[in-house]
């Protein structure tokens, strides 16, 4: 008996062990992080998935290229890369950013050996990691850059203290899609040209504001939110937000406040919140105020991407009972300005330097892949053909705007029958965002940048609301970015 | 023997050994650990870092949304602390009263806890999108005549606040009413019969003992809830948008380290800083507890202490 109760009591022993070592227990109203999450006002990219580990397990004798990714987009571009490089193997990590995850795991490998080689950067916090010392010079490709004519804001935001360090395959200049019918009703004209004309400038939005909350008997709003604003904006001050270390409000700041509050007083601006519910009901027409009265939203300002990520998707309600498709126009809009983006950058300890900037010239530089790219050729059969163990589903369809110049120009006539060009009722969805890209200039970034802009965004809507005056919103929005940046100079 | 008894003891301290090195190792090292990044500048962006004393506390201290964020996570615990307790004190009693006998307690005990079991993102997000301005309790509440427009909810303090507690409030009190319910069937039914026949009505009873005899868990109960309201982070932090909006209302202690944390700098000096300072806090209100509600032994001599 002594020796069965001996066994035991060591087993306990162990018990107990693992149960030290288990997190600590659940108590009554302790709380635990959750995991992702949807819904945030994030310029969220793309489809959201779940996170995903490493797509293939390194084959025997191949070289392994770990690259790491927010959306699965440049697995795409990864598997053509291991059609030309057959003795490449292209470990492929996704990691949605929907309430920063990617940003903070990436941010917990810096410094350690699980840095991976190749990092996608999206527009909010690629400024942030091109002005760290994490990333490698990628001066060398800059002549194939030059060869396929890059667009300078795309190859300025990548570039710090004259090194550049990321590249983008993709250029998204901003753009304005308004409602075909209701221009017509309100206008006029559906032409876009003519809408320019008649949208040219900010003080020309506003009037037009006016125009059509008076014809549609306030039942149709110019602008679904404000936020669609801000980027409008931003892109177009002067100064940046931190000049020798101190916060700088750029007078464009102080028009864009001017111009949402006189937005919403008027009543032309919707209230709903990007990404919401009330945002994307705007685009199939299927938005009802509380009382159940339908209601119209006449523009969107999104970019590019916007076109076939998020417009084109919820331009059918869920029912299929309402439909805009073929209802909208694209103009460059009021202001020119830029609206998220991808870049790509090689991580300073990555041990396979060479193999990575030859995966970034491959997909940020090479002709023929942009090419593809952008025409659709990256189907799921092509794709299959290459690795079959590609998922269903994964593919690019046509229509992404690209960088070069030169790609841009030689496939534009291509989009004229495209699926995209039908649903802006026959305009070249390539050659409307053609004519926004050359005016849109990415000198000012900060890394910065996108922590100062988000800390306004909760002061501003509650200033719109009208539960806190102006100068409480300047506060309010000054000591959020103090707890952020404990070093800056905040006058 | 003495021989036998020593023995004895050591095998009692080699029994708790594995537990007790486990702690040190995952629980105590943390909080040094922390301790130490607190007086540093320690960032994920920056390679170095360097000793910095206590600048980082100099800082927290000027700064005027931390105040906010302590007096927010007080609020909003002690807001859903007293009616978690109240009503879960409530249950416990009926539910365990001899002679109130209701039927398929289990049942009912399950129906309490289940809101416990739900993932607070998902809570959040329902709630989130319910109290949208364009989602269902507008509608209702518009169409219903009860209020003449929609509200933007999430953009009033108060009514977000609200929203807040009532999820604490309705996910953790089913936890409470079952601590207490064990609590209170571990009381001897004799106690209350003697109180029965000396003429006390259940006023008194509940009073005299009842609550004195449930001490212990009502320790336990106000401890850990403290500590779990102190680190209130999911529920404020995934039903607007993570940064404590409208206007800083539900920006809890938690929240502000995170955001340090997930800032673009990843500062996690300052973020240390915030955790130290909860630490000092939750200890010194829990040791504050302990003593108020301390056994009071009586003097052999009559008189109490």
């Amino acid at each position: 008996m002594k020796k069965v109760s001996l066994i035991v009591s060591i087993l306990v022993m162990f018990s107990m062990l693992l149960a030290a070592c288990a997190p600590a227990a659940e108590q009554p109203a302790a709380q635990q992080p959750a995991a992702d999450q949807p819904a945030a006002e994030q310029p969220a990219v793309e489809q959201p998935a779940a996170e995903q580990p490493a797509a293939q397990p390194p084959a025997s004798g191949k070289t392994v290229l770990n690259v790491w990714s927010f959306t699965n987009e440049i697995m795409t571009m990864a598997i053509a890369f291991e059609k030309s490089h057959p003795d490449v193997d292209v470990v492929y990590t996704m990691i949605p950013m929907t309430n920063g995850e990617y940003q903070t795991k990436l941010m917990a490998t810096l410094g350690t050996a699980d840095v991976p080689d190749v990092v996608a950067l999206e527009a909010s916090f690629v400024k942030s990691y091109v002005e760290s010392d994490f990333l490698a010079d990628l001066g060398e490709l800059l002549p194939y850059a030059q060869e396929m004519e890059v667009y300078p804001f795309v190859t300025d935001v990548g570039t710090h203290e004259g090194v550049i360090k990321a590249y983008a395959y993709q250029a998204t200049p901003g753009a304005l899609f308004y409602r075909r019918s209701l221009a017509k009703e309100y206008f006029g004209t559906d032409d876009p040209e003519e809408m320019q004309k008649i949208l040219d400038d900010m003080d020309k939005y506003l009037a037009a504001a006016a125009v059509v909350k008076e014809k549609s008997g306030g039942n149709t709003y110019m602008v679904a939110s404000n936020g669609d604003f801000m980027n409008l904006f931003y892109a177009n001050r002067d100064q940046p937000w931190v000049v020798d270390d101190t916060l700088t409000v750029d007078p464009m700041v102080n028009k864009m406040v001017e111009t949402v509050k006189a937005f919403r007083d008027n009543g032309y601006e919707a209230r709903a919140t990007q990404w919401q519910e009330g945002w994307f009901a705007g685009m199939n027409d299927t938005l009802t105020d509380a009382a159940g009265s339908p209601k119209k939203i006449f523009s969107y300002f999104l970019p590019t991407w916007g076109l076939p990520y998020v417009l084109a998707p919820n331009a059918t309600s869920a029912d299929g009972s309402s439909t805009t498709v073929g209802d909208w126009g694209v103009i460059t809009g009021p202001l020119p300005y830029q609206w998220g983006g991808t870049w790509l950058g090689v991580m300073k300890d990555s041990k396979k330097m060479d193999l990575a900037k030859e995966f970034i010239r491959f997909c940020t530089l090479d002709e023929e892949n942009l090419t593809n790219w952008a025409t659709g050729v990256y189907t799921n059969e092509y794709l299959k053909a290459i690795d079959p163990s590609v998922p269903e589903g994964q593919s690019q369809a046509a229509g992404d705007f690209v960088g070069s110049q030169v790609v841009v120009k030689k496939i534009t006539s291509s989009f004229d029958d495209s699926e995209m060009s039908a649903f802006l009722g026959g305009q070249n969805s390539y050659g409307g965002f053609a004519e926004a890209a050359p005016n849109v200039s990415a000198r000012l970034f900060q890394g910065s940048d996108d922590a100062i802009q988000r800390a306004l965004n909760d002061p501003l809507n509650s200033y719109l609301e009208g539960t806190i005056t102006l100068d409480e919103m300047w506060s309010l929005w000054k000591d959020a970015v103090r707890n952020e940046f404990p070093e800056l100079i905040i006058p | 023997m003495v021989h036998n008894k020593t023995r004895r003891i050591n095998h009692g301290y080699l029994f708790v050994a594995p537990f007790i090195i486990g702690f040190l190792l995952f629980g105590l090292y943390p909080v040094y650990n922390t301790l130490s990044l607190s007086f540093t500048d320690t960032t994920l962006m920056k390679a170095d870092a360097s000793f910095i004393g206590l600048k980082n506390f100099d800082r927290l201290f000027h700064d005027k949304t931390f105040v906010t964020a302590i007096t927010n996570t007080w609020e909003l615990w002690i807001m859903n602390f007293i009616p978690q307790i109240g009503i879960a004190m409530l249950l416990a009693v009926w539910f365990t009263d001899v002679r109130l006998k209701i039927k398929a307690g289990g049942i009912w005990r399950m129906l309490f806890y289940m809101p416990n079991l739900l993932m607070p993102a998902a809570i959040a997000a329902l709630y989130f999108s319910l109290f949208s301005y364009y989602g269902p309790v507008n509608q209702f509440m518009v169409r219903s005549g009860f209020i003449p427009e929609a509200i933007d909810f999430l953009r009033n303090k108060e009514i977000t606040r609200a929203i807040v507690v009532f999820i604490q409030w309705w996910m953790w009190y089913g936890q409470t009413t079952i601590l207490l319910m064990a609590a209170m069937t571990s009381i001897s039914i004799s106690l209350y019969e003697a109180a029965v026949i000396d003429g006390a009505g259940s006023l008194k009873m509940f009073r005299y003992i009842t609550l004195p005899l449930i001490k212990p868990v009502l320790i336990y109960v106000l401890v850990t809830s403290l500590v779990g309201g102190m680190q209130m982070f999911d529920i404020p932090m995934l039903l607007t948008d993570g940064r404590g909006s409208p206007a800083n209302a539900i920006l809890t202690n938690n929240i502000m380290m995170y955001m340090r944390f997930r800032s673009s700098q990843g500062h996690i000096g300052a973020a240390s800083t915030i955790g130290v300072m909860v630490f000092i806090m939750t200890t010194f209100v829990a040791l504050l507890i302990f003593y108020l509600l301390r056994e009071k032994h009586d003097d052999f001599s009559g008189k109490k202490i």
